[in-house]
């Protein structure tokens, strides 16, 4: 295998690694959505028992199959997650091609940046999904108001960079509009930013999705979110019961891994400053 | 460069390791002498020691006493009280007291402290209900009457509950230096963490055996970690830490009628409360699905299942105690019944194996707070349990705060269990719908009204509890589950602790709802094994 890889140029290798990370991410999701309700369903003959060919992940205290609920929780994790990097890409590139506006409006989203940069995220995230009254939509506009800023702050150089080109400068010239010119010239510039960000957006929106629910704040414990296993397990760790923690941790923590792997794999394949660097 | 970062990471894990060893030494360090008890039991009280906002209604106030207790068994005895009289028409109540006691500050309790107790409780408009009450007065230095609007047979309840209050000595602190007569003095109050008291040397009654005890106030785990290293002499715990060993400590198992049930919406839809809040629920107003449920669930699988088995059936809000009808245990986990009960009313089973009646589908929300691990178990337990009655129904854990919205429409997973008989009249009379969380079921049945009102007005404690139980069941009708069936009570809880081996702690009360302080009830009588 190693020699394989060692084969294949940095090129060949790192699509092979977005094929990879994709494959696993698709087969969570699916398996996700493909388990029914029945295997979620109680069995207090089997409660707490330990990982098994059976069960894999072991049961809860109510003989739930861990591993059924886990795959559940990731894939609630990655809805919520690609809603809410959903709108956190979309808030910034507005807010870029704002700040393309006039000197006035780079100052507001620059400033803008530098508020919510000032506070930290969970903080924020707290505030807004409580405010909202928690719950998926909660958790999801809290997400996406929150993660935008380090995305806009990068889409923003880069606008500024293609903004002082003499192109866009002669289109100008030529009479066109600021619009014209945010649609024609700048935006397909951001596009592999935009798209790469998205990605790399993705790890930060689920991490901070099982944090606050964790802390109660987030989904409701109706749903099976790796947050609320993580939560509801801490009180079963003084009695050994470790495998409820133990599996979902590290299975979200195996995702977001995922996620990063794929986001930095399709940098270097799309961003040609990244893709020469060694 | 690589070394270097290995080093660094090296010496931060030795320096973790070393700060978490500091921290075991330090709380083994404390040694204790023979007559001191470590408590890690919970529930510290939010509003401070002021038995007139509510402290000490359970288990043992500590640091006042009360005119009379009950025994194990809930005969009334005398405490400050040496004797006490109730008129003919039950409103008046004279009551004589002791003439040697003293505050702990050295100064005589007398009627006035009593007085000054009652009209503070009643003007506080905390959780003690004294609207009854209508003037109470010192007659001379250590009689007093209380005079009653109605006839209530449960007042006494209150006089065993109520700490008295030193007139000299109340004011806005007393909450956190309370001044009395109990069989102990608070020392120290460090807030979230502990309280420390003390002895009172002055104690009219039976001297405690302990001269200083500490209330830790730690987190199930923390207690419970704390019990492990030997560091506590009794700890409360939940069901799932019982089947641990902790050396040197035995479990105990106590009775209780610490209860929870489902209420169901007794009415139909359509009306609304003053805030708005709608009231009443289509399915559940349907007495037949409520008697379905009643006799389909398998009550001890909740207690074998959810409870560890550390628990008892629950048939009534107060098992076991002396005004519980024995009548109201049903037999339940009777599926074939239950699904004939259905099929008479009208209640038939789609193709989905949902039951419907008239276009309405057989389905409700059952709602729990979030947060209490045995109510969600019990309530995603109970889902799964009376599916195969067709009924559907979904769990949702909310907050108190929505659940104050909701609870008037939708079937909740409750809890109750009192010393106090007046808890029954609260659940159950039409006058108390939709006060407080008691009847927001709206239930009312005019021949249950006239039974608890008999009870109320009953002169004797027999002659209540034989109405208090008719209201249960008469034979005809009642408010369990072989009659209305408003609520469907589910379990009761055993509270659960890990004592000291060499601890006697005698024998308790059934416990009321409320897991922690009770076990406190005859804290005096508690001795090491000789």
């Amino acid at each position: 295998m190693r020699g394989v890889i060692s084969r294949l140029n940095l090129r060949q290798r790192t699509i092979t690694r977005i094929i990879l990370s994709i494959i696993v991410l698709i087969g969570i999701v699916s398996s996700g959505l493909l388990i029914d309700a029945d295997r979620l369903s109680i069995d207090l003959e089997m409660k707490n028992s330990a990982p098994s060919l059976e069960h894999l992940f072991g049961t809860d205290w109510l003989g739930r199959d861990m591993l059924a609920r886990t795959l559940k929780g990731l894939t609630l994790s990655m809805s919520v997650g690609l809603l809410a990097a959903f709108f956190s890409t979309g808030i910034a590139l507005f807010l870029a091609l704002l700040a393309s506006w006039n000197k006035r409006m780079d100052q507001f989203v620059t400033w803008l940046i530098d508020l919510f940069l000032s506070v930290p995220h969970i903080v924020l995230l707290i505030l807004i999904s409580f405010a909202l009254g928690g719950g998926f939509n909660g958790v999801v506009i809290g997400l996406a108001l929150t993660h935008w800023p380090s995305l806009t702050r990068l889409l923003r150089a880069e606008m500024l960079q293609i903004k002082s080109a003499e192109y866009v400068g002669i289109s100008h010239r030529l009479g066109k509009s600021r619009l014209w010119i945010a649609r024609h010239h700048i935006f397909p510039h951001l596009i592999p930013q935009l798209f790469i960000g998205f990605i790399l957006l993705f790890p930060h929106a689920i991490l901070h999705e099982a944090a606050i629910t964790f802390l109660g704040f987030g989904l409701s414990t109706e749903q099976p979110a790796i947050g609320v296993i993580l939560s509801e397990s801490m009180r079963y760790l003084s009695t050994g019961l470790w495998w409820l923690a133990f599996f979902p941790g590290l299975s979200l923590l195996i995702m977001v891994a995922l996620f990063d792997l794929l986001g930095k794999n399709l940098q270097t394949l799309l961003d040609p400053f990244h893709g020469q660097k060694r | 460069m690589r070394l270097k970062k290995n080093a660094i990471w090296i010496i931060l894990l030795v320096l973790i390791f070393l700060m978490s060893a500091c921290s075991n030494t330090a709380d083994i360090e404390n040694e204790k002498s023979e007559d001191e008890l470590i408590l890690a039991i919970g529930g510290e009280p939010d509003d401070g020691f002021d038995p007139a906002t509510g402290w000490g209604r359970y288990g043992s106030p500590l640091f006042q006493s009360t005119l009379v207790t009950y025994d194990q068994d809930f005969n009334i005895q005398n405490d400050l009280a040496t004797s006490y009289e109730v008129s003919e028409d039950g409103l008046e109540w004279t009551i004589v007291i002791r003439d040697d006691v003293t505050f702990t500050d050295g100064e005589a309790l007398t009627a006035d402290d009593v007085v000054f107790t009652f009209e503070t409780a009643k003007e506080s408009g905390s959780i003690i209900d004294l609207s009854n009450l209508d003037r109470v007065e010192g007659i001379d230095d250590y009689t007093v009457k209380f005079t009653l609007r109605e006839p209530e047979s449960t007042f006494i309840y209150l006089l065993a509950s109520t700490g008295i209050v030193p007139v000299h000595a109340y004011n806005d602190n007393y909450n956190e230096n309370p001044v009395g007569s109990g069989p102990f003095q608070l020392v120290q109050w460090d807030k979230g963490q502990q309280i420390i008291v003390e002895a009172n040397p002055d104690y009219y009654g039976e001297k405690p055996f302990f001269k200083k005890l500490t209330f830790l106030f730690l987190s199930e785990d923390a207690a419970f970690a704390a019990a492990k290293t030997g560091a506590v002499d009794v700890v409360s715990v939940p069901p799932a830490f019982a089947g641990e060993e902790i050396a040197g400590m035995q479990l105990v198992e106590l009775e209780s009628v610490d209860n929870r049930g489902i209420m169901f919406p007794y009415v139909s839809e359509g009306d609304e409360t003053a805030e708005g809040a709608p009231i009443g629920n289509e399915v559940t107003a349907d007495s037949a699905i409520r008697q379905a449920i009643n006799v389909g669930l398998d009550r001890q699988a909740f207690v074998d299942g959810v409870l560890e088995g550390f628990g008892t059936p629950a048939y009534s809000t107060a098992d076991h105690l002396p005004w519980w009808n024995p009548d109201t245990v049903i037999e339940d986990a009777n599926l074939q019944l239950a699904n004939q009960i259905l099929k008479e009313a009208g209640w038939l089973e789609k193709e989905d194996g949902i039951r419907e009646k008239d276009g309405l589908t057989a389905e409700f929300t059952l709602l729990y707070p979030a947060g209490d691990q045995i109510r969600q178990s019990l309530s995603i337990a109970f889902a799964e349990m009376i599916k195969p009655l067709g009924i559907k129904v979904t769990t949702e854990g909310k907050s108190w705060n929505e659940i104050e919205y909701l609870m008037y429409s939708h079937p909740v997973m409750m809890g109750w269990g009192s010393h106090d008989p007046l808890e029954i009249y609260n659940l159950y009379s039409s006058k108390t719908r939709g006060i407080g969380y008691y009847n927001a079921n709206y239930y009312s049945n005019p021949v249950v009204d006239d039974y608890l009102n008999q009870a109320l007005r009953a002169t004797s404690e027999e002659e209540a509890n034989s109405y208090w139980k008719k209201a249960q069941w008469d034979g005809e009708t009642g408010f369990s589950a072989q009659g209305d069936a408003p609520w469907a009570w589910l379990v009761n809880l055993n509270h659960l602790y890990f004592i000291d081996e060499n601890l006697v702690i005698g024998e308790q009360k059934i416990q009321p709802h409320g897991h922690g302080w009770p076990i406190t009830d005859f804290i005096e009588q508690w001795r090491w094994e000789e």
